[in-house]
């Protein structure tokens, strides 16, 4: 059953060939079996699952309509809340927080009657590309334990990649889901901004933030942006009439549409990877697609840019931890300067504390002109230039990220690690739709990705681009050897 | 002006009016304070992570029509930003402002001030979001988010006044405004508006700003007429006293006691607020449909109501002053005036004589009972000529004593208030008078109408001011030309 698809699942629950409670207990058995070696969840909500999944078996006896999602298991990242259960940002200053109401994706999710089995690992307040900068724990990639699933939604990536869920929710700030999808062979699809409301996750870098889907099928994640895809009154940054018919049109034909490659870009890229993704290119060809060159050369700009603007709404966002109201509090403070240096030097990690001074810098007065404004002038640019090359081109092709999934502790250089989002950061720059899908493996058996980018609102469009390709390959059909098979 | 010698005041001030919209500025908590610290929350006004501001419609409904009022320009597209500081009643320690591009811009106001007529400039307005509240006790601090999130309507004025009287009846306009248009309660003492003035002196005829002080959060006008009176001497002395020397900026609370201006900081530990544009709250965008439709339902604006009064109504300045930047005040005039014979003698009862019997009290006409209706009333009756002016002012006495009684009752209970209609017995008090005062008969003889008033003063007192002036006059100008 584990290698079955949450929509495959749906279907056998509607069917009446499995039940609920059944599936929920089955992927609850898998996470005590194989959780210890992956180490990708921060909490298991196993007997509200269970309970949820009792309901939603009453539900169908008594015919009574079932939502899109009935009896899926899902994982949300520990950024989202869930009301009454904890919301960490694997943070230890929110250690203890419980959430005060329900994200908007968990309300989404649960009225569609997806059943939510547990809040997964990842970087603390998503800033991080490894999943190591969790206050917690580490999280292992499934696919090799020696190595990282990537971050910050590493928990949720490798959840998925070891199914013990068929699909998660991630947050992407400059590619959080893309890398670790990248690399734990997953389809990991950042929406338009604006798409899915941000209403109940926890902010890292408000205007970059979107949260989206992992999954092994292309399916499922249309089937995710159906439920979590629309308006919401409570996020003022959400699109207006946002809903996208994805499942309809993932069959559309895209014979004779263009693809867009910035060839340029790919120069400084490992060598198996570069090849890996013109041989996807082979393939879109073979389909009919036509392949132009296009420039986005801004894309190396996109780091510092990128750097600059998400530190600088960090460190405002961050602000409201401060030890008074709730979250840790030093008790050692005995004055309110105390309060706010004790507890928020106990509660942060390094690499928040560097990237909350690296935002309060760039937006001081004196730097903030040559920093925080000129940053803005840039991504202002690259957006042009996304518009441009959509004037040429139906969707963008583009590698998903520089390497393979790296060893865990083998990037201890943050400009280094920082580099892991070259190719995913413009994205959330120009706040176009991005997905990564499985293109291949590498000669030591890690998984690659490349990722479709298309122009604003056509999401559904990048996911069509995404199911041609899966039907005529067979890349995300792999499994992680090491979990393929059922818990003892 | 002349007390300045020499120096010439530079003041400006900025007002933080809060709007009364049914919920918060930003969150959907209601925007109303009980006594309860902390029953009124929501996720946003106590800084819960997952939470995001939505801008309240209500609340820039009620600044466009701010703008609309003082004619100033409204942006149709308008920016809120971040301004950063760690404080505890601060729950995001950001607040969301309008730094980069307010919701207003420009405006002016015409008011008077002292029986001149001034105009005023304001820069701009911009909408923010109000802090909470710290309570101090003996050995810890609490704080109160109950205000925290509430709409403010900040109202900058340009640095265009120049005593302590300009500056309070710039802010008693505004104020009137803000009422007229529903915009806010203005209650100042729960603190619904709150003036800081920025104040500089500098030597008549200069054409540059010298530096500036900055006296934080006062609500009462009388108050900040004293403030800002010491602290203007208090920089004339710095300058006599230090020749050539620069005034060191800084931010001032005013002592009330000491009648003195105390230093809270000075500008050198100058903050940095950090602003930048607040990335979950996109561009807001009017459209010029939406303000014309504003237009519309403006109610008449004080300085309208004003010239209205001056000049149908034939009230004094004064009087209309008075009138127009009390609003409750005002609108009980309104409703007497539907009756009032002589809306001029009516407006005298109402804002000198009732105004000046009550004023010891301390409260108001409506706390007491009286209805403005029955003033108008009494000065029907004097109109009529059923009473004279000075029974009326008994009349008004007793109207205080018996609040809601009518005046036509009162009138009829008490004989002595019953006029003298038998004109013979005019005739005899006249021919006494006139007896006694044949200089005043020759004065008048002469041209001199003051002669003539200072008789009917004299028929009236000796009568007890029970006849009419009108039949008093009529029967002294015949038996003086009689004689």
């Amino acid at each position: 059953m584990y290698k079955k698809t949450g929509k495959e699942l749906n279907s056998l629950f509607l069917q009446k060939q499995i039940s609920a409670e059944e599936i929920v207990a089955y992927f609850i058995k898998r996470i005590h079996a194989f959780e210890p070696s992956i180490q990708s969840l921060l909490s298991t909500l196993e007997s509200r699952a269970l309970e949820k999944a009792r309901a939603l078996d009453l539900k169908l006896s008594q015919n009574k309509p079932i939502g899109k999602l009935g009896a899926i298991p899902i994982i949300l990242k520990d950024n989202m809340h869930m009301k009454g259960e904890k919301t960490t940002c694997a943070s230890q200053f929110l250690k203890n927080y419980e959430a005060p109401f329900d994200a908007t994706v968990t309300t989404l999710i649960e009225e569609a009657d997806g059943i939510i089995i547990g809040k997964a690992n990842m970087d603390e307040f998503a800033m991080g590309s490894s999943t190591e900068n969790s206050s917690f724990k580490k999280s292992y990639n499934p696919w090799n334990l020696d190595y990282t699933p990537g971050g910050s939604s590493g928990g949720s990536a490798a959840a998925v990649a070891a199914m013990l869920a068929p699909i998660s929710l991630g947050s992407d700030t400059g590619g959080s889901i893309r890398q670790p999808a990248a690399f734990c062979n997953l389809y990991g699809f950042k929406p338009t901004y604006g798409r899915v409301s941000r209403f109940g996750l926890v902010a890292f870098g408000s205007s970059l933030d979107q949260i989206g889907p992992f999954a092994r099928s292309i399916e499922d994640i249309a089937l995710m942006q159906e439920v979590i895809g629309g308006h919401c009154p409570y996020d003022s940054t959400s699109i207006p009439n946002s809903k996208e018919p994805y499942l309809n049109e993932l069959e559309t034909s895209i014979q004779g549409k263009v693809l867009g490659v910035p060839f340029s870009l790919l120069e400084n890229i490992d060598e198996e990877i570069k090849n890996l993704f013109l041989d996807a290119l082979e393939v879109y060809k073979s389909l009919g697609v036509k392949i132009v060159e296009i420039n986005l050369d801004l894309i190396k700009y996109s780091i510092p840019t990128y750097y600059i603007l998400a530190t600088a709404e960090a460190s405002t966002n961050l602000a409201r931890f401060d030890g008074i109201r709730y979250g840790i509090r030093s008790p050692e403070a005995k004055t309110l300067e105390e309060i706010y240096e004790y507890s928020r030097g106990l509660g942060f990690g390094p690499e928040v504390k560097q990237r909350i001074l690296l935002g309060t810098y760039v937006l001081s007065a004196g730097y903030q002109d040559a920093y925080y404004k000129k940053a803005q002038k840039v991504r202002s640019l690259i957006i042009r230039d996304y518009k441009h090359a959509f004037e040429h081109s139906d969707m963008i092709a583009l590698p998903a990220t520089p390497t393979t999934s790296f060893k865990l502790g083998s990037i201890q250089d943050p400009l280094k690690m920082y580099m892991q989002d070259i190719y995913t950061i413009s994205a959330n720059l120009a706040g176009v739709p991005a997905l990564t899908l499985p293109i291949g493996f590498s000669a030591s058996h890690l998984p690659v990705g490349m990722q479709l980018q298309g122009p604003l609102l056509k999401d559904a469009r990048v996911l069509r681009f995404a199911n041609h390709f899966a039907k005529a390959t067979n890349f995300h059909q792999k499994l992680a050897p090491l979990f393929d098979k059922e818990a003892s | 002006m002349s007390h300045y010698e020499g120096y010439e005041p530079v003041i400006g001030l900025e007002i933080h009016a809060q709007l009364n919209t049914r919920s918060l500025m930003f969150g959907r908590a209601p925007n109303q304070f009980g006594d309860e610290p902390n029953v009124n929350l929501d996720f946003l006004n106590t800084g819960q992570p997952g939470a995001l501001p939505v801008i309240n419609k209500e609340a820039v409904k009620k600044a466009v029509f701010f703008g609309l009022a003082i004619e100033a320009d409204i942006n149709l597209i308008s920016l809120f930003d971040r301004k950063s500081y760690f404080y505890p009643d601060c729950p995001l320690n950001f607040q969301i402002t309008q730094f980069y591009k307010p919701i207003i811009v420009g405006g002016e106001i015409t008011t008077e001030v002292e029986g001149e007529t001034k105009l005023f400039r304001i820069h701009h307005a911009h909408l923010e979001n109000d802090a909470g509240k710290l309570i101090h006790f003996p050995d810890f601090t609490g704080v109160d988010f109950n205000r925290s999130g509430a709409p403010l309507l900040e109202i900058v004025s340009e640095p265009c006044m120049h005593s302590p009287k300009d500056a309070s009846a710039y802010a008693q306009a505004i104020k009137a405004i803000l009422e007229y248009i529903d915009s806010s309660e203005c209650n100042m003492q729960e603190g619904h508006f709150r003036m800081d003035a920025n104040i500089s002196v500098r030597k008549k005829g200069e054409s540059g700003l010298r530096p500036k002080t900055e006296i934080k959060n006062m609500n009462s006008f009388f108050n900040m007429e004293l403030a800002i009176e010491s602290e203007i001497q208090r920089q004339i002395e710095f300058y006599e006293n230090n020749p050539g020397k620069k005034l060191i900026s800084g931010t001032y609370r005013f002592d009330l006691e000491r009648r003195k201006t105390i230093l809270m900081r000075s500008k050198e530990s100058a903050d940095d607020y950090r602003y930048f544009p607040e990335p979950d709250l996109p561009p807001l965008v009017l459209t010029k449909k939406f303000i014309e439709e504003l237009r519309e339902e403006l109610p008449e604006l004080p300085r309208a109501k004003f010239k209205r009064y001056v000049e149908v109504l034939g009230l004094s300045h004064y009087s209309a002053d008075l009138l127009v930047n009390d609003k409750p005040l005002c609108k009980d005039f309104e409703e007497g005036l539907k009756i009032a014979k002589n809306p001029k003698a009516f407006c005298n009862w109402l804002t000198v004589e009732f105004i000046g019997l009550i004023k010891e009290s301390g409260k108001t006409l409506k706390e007491i009972g009286i209805d403005t209706k029955q003033i108008a009333e009494l000065a029907n009756l004097v109109e009529e000529g059923v009473i004279t002016g000075r029974i009326a002012k008994s009349v008004a006495s007793d109207m205080l004593k018996s609040p809601g009684k009518p005046p036509a009752l009162i009138v009829k209970e008490n004989p002595d208030y019953q006029p003298l209609r038998d004109t013979s017995l005019i005739e005899e008090i006249v021919d006494r008078v006139l007896a006694l005062n044949a200089p005043s008969i020759a004065d008048y003889k002469n041209g001199r109408d003051k002669a003539l008033q200072y008789l009917i003063g004299q028929v009236m007192k000796e009568c007890k001011g029970k006849a009419t002036p009108g039949l008093t006059r009529d029967i002294l100008i015949k038996k003086i030309e009689a004689l």
